[in-house]
């Protein structure tokens, strides 16, 4: 086998890439064409629907057949809702290497969107601050969405170290109450306005309608988490509690401020997520991000962290937000009832364990039989 | 014939051979001791007869049949019960439920019936004297009314054998009394003990026979008449020495390194005072539950609850702060290295440079040429056999894996070392390199504290060792005065001859 195959191969995540080109091969194949209209850049600049003359001699609007799944439009529009997991799933991989759960991920991605967008709400073109120059409104509500996430994230980890309660018991409660916060604070309602300039940013496009912020925040968060891991002194922290705690401890590891820094972590990636939501949204209500600990999880998990603790890298996590999101498109694609995504997602999270459960048995008894 | 035989029994562990060959026979209705040097085999006798492991060779003949225990259940079939040290039963249950868990009465509907439950556990309890409340939650007895319990378990459930392992470690006195009183009522009610114990007082007030056992040999079976305690500890003895003379002897010990005053921590150990110079290698025996990786980790600053004073160079360390002592040198490589020695899941590089992490980055940087480096010199220097230095620890054998737990304090560079259990499971190449590692260490002018139960190690490799029972010191024997005999008097809290 020629060498840069091999090494490939060896990859750690050269599984998952397999598993999403095999999903992109079986969407492609099995999901149809569609005409979609052809459009062209007019004379004034705006885009404009061309128009073709048929066999009979009238002027319709010109189609062309593109693959339902394997389209620009599409791809982008994955890329863009992979971001927002993504994201998170990288910080949720610390959390799962270090050897705990983060559950109050989609409730802290609700609350900072609502707090965020009730400041940028302040400086939007009907807010009490209009007057402000923007730049400094949208820095205000951009820092409380991602300070109030980090904060969330931080007590989190407080609670964890100084009661001693397993995290699945307090994220569990704090993903109650930071959602009961959330509703508590907006009554409800759905909190828009933004200054126009914010959302303009966040939803630049190029192409048809590849979004390059959200994309670009997944690659520079993926890229700090995977430095993070694999180079700092901290990261390798995280995997030696996660791995065993007492032998971290027992190595001079102050284990109880790697804790608290992994759920500041988290909390952070679900504060930046909810910030890009902000912006290409445009709105923010209590109800957003729910179920997203399920997701994001799922992605983690899915991408080799192990719930045991002290397995597990950034760059998988992303790959796992991606087949995740991508099962979650090609339910849409192929036309089958959005309420069995849920289940789909479900059993594919206990799958990957299972397979992972496996191989780990696989490699064991072949070691078993190599000291035997 | 005897009651209950034991024919060439063989029983192999990975890297360990536990039992060899064993053959002896027990009488009807007697207490029999098993005694031996902790790794000897009494255990893991014991634990076969009662189902808990399996024999690889040889055979059990109970009463003229031969018997196979396979699993605990079949062994209680048979009539074998084992009173364990520990986690025997379901804490969070009543003794009446833990007593009858296996055949609880039931009444109308498949319910409990409770009066039933109640009745037959206070008959079980009354059968052997005891009084204790069957409505009583196990997990809030003290350990001698758990282990009655479990003999009331026993007796009830018909019993012919009970194996007690170690009955009176952590019983206090008025306990003990009680069950010596226990054991010799049900001796007379024709039920054979079988008694694993290195205590030999208890023993010779209790046994009517006992079998000696060294490195999972057979060495003698002999009735406590026709034997002495110096003749039992002379049977229990008598290894190979693996290190005749250890190089660092000829220095004589250079500055004073660690100074422990008055060391003491509620329920482990009290008033422990020594000192380790630079050049030395100190060893501290004692037996299993004396308190000496306690006392070893309360130096290291892992016992909050400890008081007294350790002075590292000279400087008081902060008590209860692993940091105050990694800074001031001190390193421990801990006595289960893969509970607290290791991290499994983690490479060989990752295991090896994690105590020196902060010598090794730079503003959070881990500098992984330097890493490399130093774990290469360090696995070079003790021989590390691994296919590459990025192999994942936990495939690795005991031995490399030890090597590379002492390798970690090693690249931290710490002067005053603590090696508890150096040598445990791993085979006799691997503890020779080991001995000589420590030697060279030593040589090299770093202090060392061996802790060890195996006693040829210290007598080997220690210029002097010092010697704890029941969480005090009971004695320091310098080096001209080692043997065998009289450090195992000493652990044992016998007189000299």
């Amino acid at each position: 086998m020629p060498s840069p195959l091999r090494s490939a191969l060896r990859f750690q995540e050269s599984g998952l890439v397999l598993v999403i080109l095999a999903l992109g091969v079986l969407l492609t194949v099995f999901s149809g064409s569609v005409h979609t209209p052809v459009f062209a850049v007019g004379p004034e600049g705006g885009r404009q629907r061309v128009f073709t003359t048929n066999a009979a001699g009238e002027q319709v609007p010109a189609t062309v057949e593109r693959n339902k799944f394997l389209n620009a439009q599409n791809l982008a529009q994955l890329a863009k809702d992979t971001s927002f997991i993504a994201i998170m799933a990288v910080g949720m991989s610390l959390v799962i290497i270090s050897g705990g759960i983060d559950l109050s991920v989609g409730a802290i991605y609700a609350l900072a969107s609502v707090l965020g967008a009730i400041v940028l709400n302040h400086f939007g073109p009907d807010g009490t601050a209009a007057s402000v120059p923007p730049w400094l409104g949208v820095t205000l509500g951009a820092g409380t969405c991602v300070g109030v996430a980090a904060l969330c994230g931080l007590i989190n980890g407080g609670l964890i170290v100084a009661l001693r309660v397993h995290p699945f018991i307090i994220t569990l409660g704090a993903m109650a109450i930071l959602r009961g916060l959330a509703f508590v604070v907006t009554k409800g309602q759905s909190i828009g306005g933004f200054p126009p300039a914010f959302r303009e940013i966040v939803r630049y496009e190029v192409g048809n309608g590849l979004s390059l912020v959200p994309l670009g925040v997944m690659l520079v968060v993926t890229f700090v988490g995977a430095i993070y891991l694999s180079r700092l002194a901290a990261g390798r922290r995280v995997y030696a509690i996660g791995g065993n705690e007492l032998a971290a401890r027992f190595s001079g590891i102050r284990v109880e401020r790697v804790k608290l820094g992994v759920y500041l972590l988290s909390g952070l990636a679900a504060g930046i997520a909810a910030l890009l939501s902000l912006g290409y949204y445009g709105a923010a209500t209590s109800g957003d991000g729910q179920g997203y600990e399920l997701n994001v999880i799922a992605a983690a998990v899915v991408g080799g962290a192990s719930l045991t603790g002290g397995r597990g890298t950034a760059p998988g996590a992303v790959l796992g937000a991606l087949v995740i999101q991508l099962i979650g498109s090609g339910i849409v694609i192929l036309g089958i009832d959005q309420n069995y995504s849920q289940i789909i997602i479900g059993s594919v999270v206990i799958a990957a364990v299972v397979l992972d459960n496996f191989n780990t048995w696989l490699a064991r008894r072949r070691l078993a039989r190599q000291a035997g | 014939m005897p009651f209950l035989e034991f024919h060439h029994l063989t029983k192999r562990f990975p890297g360990a051979l536990a039992l060899n060959d064993v053959s002896f026979g027990i009488e009807r209705g007697t207490c029999h001791a098993l005694i031996g040097e902790n790794g000897a085999g009494k255990s893991t006798l014991g634990k076969i007869l009662a189902g808990v492991h399996t024999a690889d060779r040889g055979e059990i003949r109970l009463d003229g049949r031969t018997v196979h225990p396979a699993n605990p259940l079949v062994a209680r079939q048979l009539g074998i019960a084992m009173v364990h040290q520990e986690l025997a039963f379901c804490p969070n249950l009543s003794v009446a439920e833990n007593l009858c868990l296996g055949d609880l009465p039931r009444g109308a509907f498949g319910w409990v019936d409770r009066a039933g439950l109640h009745d037959r556990a206070c008959a079980m309890l009354a059968a052997i004297g005891s009084t204790i409340d069957p409505a009583t939650l196990v997990g809030t007895l003290s350990t001698g009314q758990e282990q009655l319990v479990q003999i009331a378990a026993a007796v009830g459930t018909g019993a012919r054998v009970i194996v007690m392992d170690e009955p009176t470690s952590s019983l206090s006195g008025g306990e003990t009394r009680e069950l010596f009183r226990l054991v010799r009522e049900l001796k007379g009610r024709g039920i054979t003990l079988i008694y694993v114990s290195h205590r030999m007082e208890e023993i010779f007030a209790l046994c009517d026979a006992v079998t000696v056992l060294r490195d999972g040999c057979h060495v003698a079976t002999e009735s406590v008449a026709g034997t002495s305690p110096q003749r039992v500890v002379q049977q229990m003895i008598g290894r190979d020495l693996l290190v005749q003379n250890p190089r660092h002897l000829a220095r004589s010990p250079d500055t004073e390194l660690l100074r422990v005053e008055q060391l003491a921590s509620p329920g482990r150990f009290s008033d422990i005072s020594f000192r380790v110079h630079a050049g030395e290698i100190v060893g501290l025996a004692g037996l299993v539950g004396a308190g000496r990786s306690e006392v070893a980790q309360a130096v290291f600053g892992l016992d909050p609850q400890a008081t007294g004073r350790v002075m590292a160079k000279g400087r008081e360390l902060l008590p209860g702060s692993i940091h105050a002592a990694l800074a001031a040198g001190l390193g421990l490589v801990p006595e289960d290295r893969k509970r607290q020695g290791l991290v499994l899941p983690l490479n060989c590089r990752e295991n090896t440079s994690l105590a020196a992490l902060p010598l090794l980055s730079r503003a959070g940087w881990v500098r992984r040429a330097a890493e490399r480096d130093l774990v290469q010199r360090y696995a070079g220097r003790l021989r590390v056999k691994t296919p590459s230095l990025e192999t994942i620890i936990a495939s690795l054998s005991g031995g490399n894996q030890q090597k590379l737990a002492l390798a970690k304090w090693l690249a931290r560079d710490c002067d005053i070392l603590i090696v508890d259990e150096p040598t445990r499971g791993i085979d006799v190449g691997a503890k020779a390199e080991i001995y000589q590692l420590l030697d060279e260490l030593a040589c090299e002018g770093k202090a060392l504290l061996v802790i060890s139960s195996e006693l040829p190690e210290l007598i080997g490799l220690c210029g002097r060792i010092l010697v704890m029972r029941d969480g005090r010191l009971a004695g320091e024997v310098p080096r001209a005065d080692f043997s065998e005999a009289a450090l195992m008097r000493l652990m044992a809290g016998l007189a000299a001859a």
